[in-house]
């Protein structure tokens, strides 16, 4: 409960007019810091949930795939440049946006568990190398993909992608050495 | 059980296909840049009402300036103490005046227009007129002083302009086309002149022929 305190503390927070403006008037904190925000939002705020309600939900949600699906397809299109521009000007996507990362983070959270490593891999296999290849581009990128940002922001933001997708990877590896050492230990 | 999930993934599927195909204009453009450029080849947008100012300039407004019968005009965006892009502009519209000065009877004219009018006054303008040998039979420099008007100008074309946090702007520079009715209907990088002066003279030979 207290978690889910903490989440609708940090929505509050970050959708906060004069802080949801000081996060995008930097594209490297729009999507960083925004962003991830907002995911880690998402995720706590489940705790908040009757359990009857989870339960529901799960039933559709087998393997996590359906929320791994989702979150990847939400993924995606959150990155579009063009996202970053028209959340700027258009209050509507702005919203869209805005809800659609609070509910790719709780989707991850009710997912990831019940995922396994094998489905686990499938979702990081796809969203990795697309931090990696958007980062690239931004960071190789002559012109600017964003009319609201500068060029120097957008390489910073796209080193920031490929080592953030770097430190997922690395710690998903790192869980899984540990895990498979609790296994190894208890039998 | 796993019968749920499949068709909920596919309905998140279906939604994510949509929302994506929405966002890129049927997966076309990935920038808002490229939507502008795609935008207003479907829908031409009509130049807003703005006074201009500039060396043989006075009071004229833009609108009525742009429209001109046989006449197309590249219109661009800058400001003076811009040293990067809007240098490589300032020449390429050098190279784009010689051309067209070469064959006069083509109906095309350049118009840089500053969105900077609080620094480029009148006698910036003019300096820059010369330090580009601007010749105002073919390229008028002009700002719009008044800033509810340029910004409405800014924002009906979606130029786009930024502090680059070292006292100066970004911007979406580009060569705008605008027809002899005073339309935006064609967007060019700011690179490509050539590209730009070959389709605004096939816009006034079509225009002179239908």
């Amino acid at each position: 409960m207290m978690s889910a305190l903490l989440g609708a503390i940090l929505l509050l927070v970050m959708v906060l007019p004069p802080i949801r403006l000081a996060t995008e008037a930097s594209m490297t904190a729009h999507m960083l810091v925004q962003y991830t925000s907002l995911l880690l939002a998402g995720g706590l705020l489940i705790d908040g949930l009757p359990a009857r309600w989870l339960r529901a939900v799960q039933r559709w949600n087998e393997l996590g795939i359906a929320g791994l699906v989702g979150s990847s397809l939400a993924l995606a299109v959150l990155m579009v440049p063009r996202v970053l521009d028209l959340a700027l000007t258009d209050m509507r996507v702005e919203c869209l946006k805005l809800l659609a990362l609070v509910l790719t983070g709780a989707a991850l959270r009710l997912s990831w568990r019940r995922a396994g490593v094998v489905v686990q891999v499938f979702f990081l296999g796809n969203v990795l190398p697309m931090m990696v290849v958007v980062g690239t581009l931004y960071q190789d990128a002559a012109t600017r993909v964003c009319n609201a940002y500068r060029l120097d922001d957008q390489q910073d933001l796209g080193l920031a992608l490929v080592w953030a997708a770097a430190g997922v990877l690395t710690l998903w590896l790192l869980r899984l050495g540990m895990r498979r050492h609790d296994v190894a230990s208890a039998a | 059980m796993m019968l749920r999930t499949a068709l909920l993934s596919l309905v998140l599927a279906l939604l994510g296909w949509a929302s994506a195909s929405w966002l890129t204009n049927d997966f076309q453009v990935w920038t808002a840049e490229g939507a502008r450029r795609l935008a207003v080849v479907d829908r031409p947008v009509p130049a807003p009402a703005a006074m201009l100012a500039g060396p043989g300039l006075t009071e004229a407004s833009l609108p009525e300036w742009l429209a001109r019968p046989g006449q197309v005009t590249i219109v661009a965006f800058f400001y003076t103490r811009c040293t990067t892009v809007c240098t490589a502009l300032g020449s390429g519209f050098q190279q784009l005046q010689q051309a067209i000065a070469a064959s006069p009877d083509d109906g095309v004219r350049l118009l840089t227009i500053s969105f900077d009018p609080a620094h480029d006054d009148a006698a910036r303008l003019q300096q820059y007129a010369l330090q580009w040998s601007a010749d105002p039979r073919h390229w008028a420099v002009a700002t719009v002083p008044d800033a509810g008007q340029l910004q409405r100008l800014l924002d009906a074309f979606q130029v786009v302009v930024i502090t680059d946090g070292l006292g100066g702007y970004e911007h979406n520079a580009a060569l705008l086309i605008v027809d002899e009715r005073g339309r935006l209907v064609r967007i060019f990088d700011d690179t490509d002149g050539d590209a730009a002066l070959a389709y605004a003279r096939s816009m006034v030979r079509r225009g002179s022929a239908g």
